[in-house]
Parts: structure tokens; sequence; C-alpha cells
């Protein structure tokens, strides 16, 4: 029955379905775990990643968080090639936005304009729909920290604390459970160790596993963004006793 | 397939808010079908160029000349609107005619005048007239006189620089505004307002009105000050003159008011009213 | 003869322009605005090329209304000034560049603090505590620069502009018609009477 449908994404099934938007979903619950925490003074973004061989080089730069501009980066689940082309836009949008007003866009704008593109390949024949979803992490002067999360579909919407990629059912109902209104951005980072060591296949950790990233403010109030090194990745680690073995060994 | 695509996908986005070609492209009201893309001379500035051939002034041979100098005036009061012209068209020194129609009618609730080149003026009122017909066609009802007036002015400011030389008036009286009165120039200016004169004589038009108007004028009284204002400007303008072309808008739609001579009225003001005293009628 | 002022203080901003429509040498209109409201806290002030004031005013005023209904936010005086000066940037370049001065007043909604910004046609922008345009410049700056400081009420406000209208009445040779005196708060934008009947003669 599908067969008829689920080629052409701009035609709806009989039953008013969008199977490749569906599908492209489904391919991103097979990607790497990414999630992002809200805190009183900051967020964390972290995610999960996939390692499929030895061979392959671990330590070139993050491959599943992104910076789209001053105030604002995002982390990705699904397909990275698909991924680069929505990053690449983002960025473009954000420098054009300060080209013309001289100050950064505001997050849900941005937001809004990469969701604005996806819905576009929902909607036109013959095309794939991106087979990303993002978690967005910024900060803008109206709503101060702010954290979204947009699907292959174009919608959004703005989270507390959420999931996406393998396992994020289970990841999202931990984070239910754990998630407090004032926590901290430390205790955050904490929180976000603990569920993604829960839904990860293996048990240990390892900076080569996990990727980190955090949005906050300095002392002097200025909005910083981070994406942590593999040493203060262990170094959190270790602190939450999740640090593989022979890492604490070798140092 | 991308190309449809990014047709779809980037204006909403591609610049921050319209361009100028959009907003232009918005402005003008469905020039549509009918076409407005005129021949222009082939040189770099069309404007520069008319000039040189039609500006009599700095260049008295000049091959063109165009009709020129008026006086034209209306005025808001309790009673309606008052619009009155003189008839003379003038091409340098040549007076080309005496019996201009500078009232424009375009519809029977709406008036317009004419001032600066003739044919601009009856071109685009006519065009207007159209603008405001198709107006009431699609929206079962009358147009403003303040989007009337932005039609028209929209329009002249599409074509500035192109050497469009007109000083108009829009005058209605509609259930939304009441009396409404407009000023619209080939600048690209509309002004709202009670009071306006243009064209050669505006300045000897404004010496009559501005002294005697009042906005609690009576019916009569205001007639009256609209067919003095235009004897004052055509007997010191030596570009007005001809015929008083007097127009009363109420709410029921314009009434006119004869389009006589100047020559007996002037000396009816002046041997009835003594006014004029610097003219003697005898022979001295 | 135009005359556009602003003057900022403590929670305010205040912009006056001048009242006479003029074309050659007849007043068309003693009672002209020449501002346009942009959004709740912004409000521009224009004069130059007959034509192009009203038809870069609107154009403006639509692009940040048409900002404030799609994105539910207001634009800052800040951005808008940058949105301002990048269109005449633009139109400056282009085959028929519009001339209009303007002055740009506004509260930024979140900071809550007063904003003046003075641009010209060739597309100078610069944030300032107070401003003139055209002649009312060579009269007004010079009083302003001895009045002025950054932290003045409304009422002192009010009063160095009408020290700055009473001297241009004085000394400019041409009849403005006096002014339109809009002022901006937190509150929003509010038109202000203003008294402009009173004649003043050089001593």
């Amino acid at each position: 029955m599908s067969r008829r449908y689920d080629s052409r994404t701009t035609i709806f099934s009989p039953e008013g379905r969008l199977y490749q938007v569906e599908y492209a979903l489904e391919a991103i619950s097979h990607a790497g775990t990414a999630l992002g925490i809200l805190a009183q003074d900051g967020i964390v973004l972290a995610a999960e990643r996939k390692v499929t061989s030895k061979l392959l080089e671990q330590d070139t730069s993050a491959e599943k968080l992104y910076i789209l501009n001053d105030n604002m980066i995002c982390a990705v689940a699904g397909m990275t090639a698909d991924a680069n082309i929505l990053i690449n836009y983002a960025r473009q949008a954000a420098q054009r936005y300060l080209l013309t007003y001289n100050e950064d866009i505001p997050c849900e704008q941005l937001v809004r304009r990469l969701c604005d593109l996806k819905q576009g390949y929902t909607q036109h024949g013959g095309l794939r729909p991106f087979g990303v979803s993002f978690i967005y992490a910024g900060w803008d002067p109206t709503r101060q920290f702010q954290l979204y999360q947009s699907n292959p579909s174009g919608n959004y919407g703005g989270w507390k604390a959420t999931s996406v990629g393998a396992n994020n059912a289970s990841a999202q109902s931990l984070l239910k459970q754990d998630y407090k209104e004032e926590c901290s951005l430390k205790e955050a980072c904490g929180m976000a160790v603990k569920v993604l060591s829960k839904t990860m296949d293996s048990t240990q950790l390892s900076s080569e596993k996990v990727e980190f990233a955090t949005v906050g403010k300095t002392k002097e109030g200025e909005i910083y963004h981070h994406l942590w090194s593999a040493d203060e990745i262990t170094a959190l680690l270790k602190e939450h006793g999740l640090a593989k073995k022979e890492d604490t060994e070798t140092g | 397939m991308d190309s449809l695509v990014a047709q779809y996908s980037r204006p909403a986005f591609h610049n921050e808010g319209y361009s100028q070609e959009e907003q232009q492209e918005l402005s003008q009201t469905m020039p549509g079908d009918i076409s407005l893309k005129f021949a222009l001379p082939p040189v770099a500035q069309p404007h520069a160029w008319l000039r040189a051939q039609t500006d009599d002034h700095a260049n008295p041979s000049c091959p063109i000349k165009l009709a020129h100098g008026t006086t034209t005036l209306a005025f808001r009061f309790q009673g309606g609107i008052i619009v009155a012209t003189d008839s003379r068209a003038t091409a340098g020194d040549w007076i080309a005619s005496q019996t201009v129609k500078k009232v424009i009618e375009i519809n029977n609730c709406l008036l317009g005048t004419m001032a600066g080149g003739a044919a601009d003026c009856q071109y685009w009122l006519a065009y207007l007239g159209m603008q405001c017909r198709l107006h009431e066609l699609r929206h079962k009802r009358r147009i403003t006189v303040a989007a009337a007036s932005k039609i028209l002015a929209n329009l002249v400011y599409s074509y500035k620089g192109y050497g469009l030389s007109m000083g108009t008036m829009c005058a209605g009286v509609t259930p939304q505004e009441g009396p409404a009165l407009y000023y619209i120039d080939s600048d690209g200016t509309r002004l709202a307002g009670n009071l306006f004169c243009v064209g050669s004589g505006q300045t000897f038009a404004y010496g009559v009105l501005d002294a005697e108007y009042k906005y609690d004028l009576s019916e009569e009284d205001a007639l009256e000050l609209g067919r003095r204002s235009i004897l004052a400007a055509t007997h010191r303008d030596a570009y007005s003159g001809g015929y008083i072309n007097l127009y009363h808008v109420k709410e029921d739609g314009w009434v006119k008011h004869g389009f006589n001579d100047t020559n007996p009225i002037f000396w009816k003001t002046k041997l009835e009213k003594g006014e004029f005293s610097n003219v003697t009628s005898e022979l001295v | 003869m135009e005359v556009l002022l602003g003057i900022t203080g403590k929670d305010f901003t205040i912009l006056a322009a001048s009242k006479a429509a003029m074309r050659g040498a007849t007043i068309l209109k003693s009672s002209d605005d020449k501002t346009r409201q942009l959004n709740q806290h912004t409000l521009m002030a224009y004069s130059g090329e007959a034509g192009d004031t009203v038809q870069f005013a609107e154009y403006i005023q639509a692009n940040v209304q048409l900002y404030t209904m799609r994105n539910e936010v207001e634009l800052s005086p800040s951005a808008i000034s940058s949105f301002v000066r990048g269109e005449l940037a633009k139109s400056l370049r282009s085959r028929s560049p519009y001339t209009v001065n303007l002055l740009l007043g506004g509260i930024d909604p979140i900071t809550q603090k007063p904003h003046l910004y003075w641009l010209d046609y060739l597309a100078s922008c610069a944030s300032v505590p107070y401003a003139a345009h055209g002649y009312a410049q060579y009269y007004c700056l010079s009083i302003l620069d001895k009045h002025h400081h950054p932290d003045i009420n409304y009422e002192q406000g009010m009063k160095i502009l009408r020290m700055c209208t009473d001297e241009l009445k004085r000394r400019l040779p041409i009849d403005f018609k006096g002014v339109t005196v809009k002022v901006v708060t937190k509150d929003g934008i509010n038109e202000v009477e203003y008294d402009d009947s009173k004649q003043v003669i050089s001593a």
C-alpha cells in the first residue's frame, strides 16, 4: 500500500501521512544520542559519538556539536552530511542578520529559518527531506538562555531538557525524572553524563565516545560558548565515576 | 527541482525586508495589462534631455513648447469643497487655448485639477479615473480620496526624474472621510489640507483667498471667494486667463457652477464694487 | 529650511520637526507632520527631497512593522538604525538614491535606555545625545552643547528644546511654522502640546 505514496515527499498517503518524513525520523532514531539541558546559568549539550572503526581518526574536531554564531551552538542527530548543509545555511543566515541589524539574531528566529528550509523539503516533489534533528542552545537579550529542538518535518519547540537520536525515549524519561528547575550548569553537566551513560550501549564512557559543549555567562556578564576538550570531558567523567578504567590508569 | 525549492524558500529570507524593486512593485496598484511602458529617448538621462528640448525659460528657441501656466485652487469649507480654475493654456509666450477644462471629473464624486504639463495631467488623471472605477468594481465601494490621491502620488513618484510636470489637487466627499482635499505634485509630494492654490498664479490667488477664507463660509460666499481668487490671478498673471471654471463638491457629488468668461466678471467687479481701481475705464 | 531636532535625557527621547511644507516660495501647509512611528518605542523624523522623504519613511515603517508581526518582538532602536543605514547605503549606490536626512529616536525596550541616531542621505549614522539637521544645526548645537546633560529629566529637556526653537524663530530668515514635538518613553510615543504662538524678536 505504502509503496505508491512513500517515494514522493509531497504526497499524502490515504491515511494522511508523509512517509518520507517518517522515514527520516526513523533514520534519526538510529543515530547517536544527543541531549541538552537548560540550567539557570547556562546550557549543556552532550552527544554520543559512534565509533565505527579503530582505524578512524578520532581526535579530529567535533562531529556532533557545532557553533552557529557567537550566541548559539547546536547538537546534531542524523546524517552529518545533511547537517553540514543546514549548519552552513544557519551560519550564513546569522551573519546576514548581523550585517543588517548589527546585533546577533534572536535564537528562535534562527531556529525558525532552518525549520522553514526543512519544511520546504517536505512539500516540493522529488526532494528528500533533511535527515537531521537538531538541539539548539543559545542566549539572546530578550529571552536569555534557550533550548530548542527541531526535526526533519520542520517542527520545532522550546525545551527545558530534551534528547534526540537512539534511545531518546529512555533518555527523555530519565531527564524528566532528574530535571530540577533551579539546577546550575554544573549540576546539569552531571545530569547529562549520567543520562548519557545509561542510554549508551557501552557502560564505560570516554572522551572519544562523547562530546560536550556549554553556553554560559562569564563573571563579567559576557556570553560564551565552549566546545569541551578531551581532557575536560575526561575530568568530568572521572568526577562522576564513569570514566573507562584504562583511561584512569594511563592518565 | 532545486530551482523549484530555491524559488520557494528564498524570497522570504534572502534579504531582510523588501527590496526597493519589490516595494515599488507593491506601491504600483496593478498597472497590470494596460501597458505603462513608455518609449524613452535613447539617452542616458531622459529628464535632462527632455528639459533641454522643452525649457523655453533657459532656451527660448527650444523645439517643443509644453502647455504650462495656470491658476487652480481648491478649499474645504463647512458646505463641502470649492474647486476653481482658469482656462488658459500657454506654450511659451503663445496662448495656445483660452478654453481648457482644468477641472477633471474623475467620477461623480471626485474632482482633479490640472496645473503643469497639460498632457501629463490629462493622461494621469484619466488613468486615475480608471483605477478608481476598478477599485469600485473590485471592492464594491467607492474609493476614498486618501487612497485615490495615494495611487496618483505613488504613480508619479515611480516616474520621478523622468520629467513629469504636474501639480494637482484631488477633491472629493466620501462617507468615511467627509470632504477631503489632497495636493499631489510630480515630485511625489502628497499633502492633505484645507486650502491649496497651484500654478503660476498661485500667489495671487492665495493673496485673496487667505485673507477672507474661513471654514464657516456660506455656500454662496465660498463660491464667490473661489471665483474672485481666480479673477485676481487672471488679472495679474500673464499665464492665467480665459474662463473661470467653478465647481462645488458636496456629499452627493459635485455640482458645476459655470464656465464663465473673466472679462465681464472683471468689469462687473470693478464697476459694481469699485475694486481694481488701478484700472481706468475712461480714456485720459 | 526644514528643522529637525532631537534630545535624549534620563529616560526619554524628544524629537521635534518643523511644521511647514514648502514648495518654491510657497508654504503649502503649516501643520505638516514630518515623523513616522516605526514601532512602540521608535520614532523617525525626516527632511529632504520632496516625495523621497515620505516614500522612504513609509518604506522603513512598513519593514519595521513587518518585522514586528513576523517575529512578535520589536526591533531595538540600534538595530533599526543599522537597518536604515543599510537601506540608505544601498539606495545611495542605486540609480535613483533617496535624498533623505533622518533622526531616529527611541527607547531600548530591554535596557530602557534612550537612544538617538543622526543619519543623512550619504548613509552616515551616528549615535548622539542630541542632534539637529539643516540650518538648525548652526544655531542649536551650541545651545545643546552648553545646556545638555545625559541625566536631564523631561522638564529640563523641554526647556532646552524651547531655547532652541526660540533661537530659531529669532534668527532663521524663513518662518518654519513652529514644530511638532513627540516624546518617546518606556510607555510609548506621545505627541506633546507645544505652543508656537509666541513671537520671538531679536534684541
